[in-house]
């Protein structure tokens, strides 16, 4: 099966679609299903559409609601305060594949279970945000809106509720320095179940494919050279 | 052309109708047995297999699916619509289904997923005993498809199946029958092509 390479795209409650930097300044970029239709022109492998939380109550199926009639055809996760409640409205016909996952990883795995029976083990992708700080990782926990210390248990249960997990080096977001691989020495997880994201060189993408990883997921690099894709396949 | 899908209220009906619309066809929501037209029939996916086939059966659609099928309507089955076209899926705790073709619907063994995109050819004139290519000018299909299950179907001693180098079902042509793991809806410009193939 071959390396994918995907993109990540915020999206704010007015259907903006917003560049995310150092995951701290948010800039926004524009239409949300123009950015969209560009990168299913740019033939992506995947998207991955997420609504930053960050503490805040969002109106996950009210804003996600204006996608529907998005005419993409290429493979789409979103994530982003999915609660019980909009679980049900937002797969009732479902033009995404997946479902990205942060907060209840962490505490109440329940909407992850109902969500597992709707769509499948197959749709579920956890989204981690990391920060390594004086040798320790540190994962962002979007509803208390910080980063936080998690314990073994916390990888076993990331195992055996996700399929796949979005790696984010959310110091390196949105910019070109590269990807902390040193990640990789605090991280459990099956490594051919992980995409990494964040500040992403062509050298990350090559070392990523090398190291059998599932994919990759650019972020604003996307959308500033948007005739790459092809060549870094 | 008119190309049925059907809606039992489960599936990813709208990326369906665009991918049909995409090709200049036109999709039709079938909602109940009298709508159903003597058009090709769509079987869509993301749902899970005993309730899709609840709502089938309540709606009395399984019944006209497989009366469709046997006067030679053409019916295509996408991810979860593919592996309702077995006799019996093992997905939540076991489940009858349409028995359009010989075989079953099993977890990936060690509770694997097959998540991604593999190369996907197909030649017309090797496929043998089908109702899908017949006066076609288009002969070949050459491109990439998106995979995204964790469930495979398993055919009985069909030689008609792709079989992907992990042993998954890729895809089957069978008389008016063609299966697809994968989601063309979902496969850009390789699932526009297929669809212009088949109908």
């Amino acid at each position: 099966m071959s390396f994918r390479i995907g993109a990540t795209v915020l999206l704010d409650c007015n259907g903006k679609a917003l560049q995310s930097y150092s995951f701290q300044t948010k800039r926004v970029l524009g239409c949300i299903k123009n950015v969209l239709f560009f990168l299913n022109a740019y033939k992506v492998d995947e998207i991955h559409l997420i609504i930053p939380l960050k503490g805040k109550g969002v109106n996950t199926s009210k804003t996600l609601a204006g996608l529907k009639d998005t005419p993409i055809s290429t493979p789409l996760s979103v994530g982003g305060g999915v609660d019980s409640v909009s679980l049900i409205e937002i797969t009732k016909d479902p033009y995404f594949e997946r479902l990205i996952f942060n907060s209840s990883i962490f505490d109440d795995n329940e909407v992850i279970k109902q969500a597992t029976l709707k769509m499948g083990h197959q749709a579920i992708v956890g989204y981690i945000p990391f920060i390594l700080k004086k040798n320790t990782i540190k994962i962002y926990h979007s509803k208390r809106n910080k980063f936080i210390d998690v314990s073994d248990k916390f990888w076993e249960n990331l195992n055996s509720i996700c399929n796949e997990v979005i790696l984010l080096d959310a110091n390196a977001e949105g910019g070109g320095k590269g990807f902390n691989f040193k990640v990789f020495q605090f991280f459990n997880f099956p490594i051919n179940r992980v995409l990494i994201s964040g500040g992403l060189t062509k050298l990350d993408i090559s070392k990523a494919k090398e190291m059998k990883l599932a994919g990759v997921s650019l972020d604003n690099i996307t959308l500033h050279s948007e005739f790459s894709i092809r060549g870094l396949r | 052309m008119l190309i049925n899908i059907i809606d039992v209220g489960l599936g990813n009906i709208g990326s369906i109708e665009h991918w049909v619309k995409s090709c200049q066809l036109s999709p039709k929501r079938v909602t109940n047995v009298s709508q159903l037209t003597n058009d090709p029939i769509i079987i869509p996916g993301v749902a899970s297999a005993g309730e899709y086939m609840d709502r089938l059966s309540s709606l009395k659609l399984d019944k006209e699916i497989i009366k469709k099928y046997q006067s030679g309507q053409k019916i295509i089955g996408i991810c979860l619509g593919f592996q309702i076209m077995m006799n019996y899926s093992e997905e939540d705790s076991g489940v009858r289904c349409l028995g359009l073709l010989n075989g079953a619907t099993k977890y990936i063994k060690d509770k694997k997923t097959h998540n991604g995109w593999e190369d996907f050819k197909v030649d017309t004139r090797k496929v043998k005993h089908n109702a899908f290519f017949s006066k076609k000018k288009q002969k070949k299909v050459d491109g990439r498809v998106y995979f995204n299950h964790e469930l495979m179907v398993e055919l009985v001693e069909d030689t008609s199946a792709h079989i992907l180098s992990n042993g998954i079902t890729s895809h089957v042509f069978k008389d008016n029958i063609f299966g697809m793991q994968f989601h063309p809806e979902k496969s850009q410009q390789t699932g526009q092509d297929l669809l212009k193939l088949i109908i």
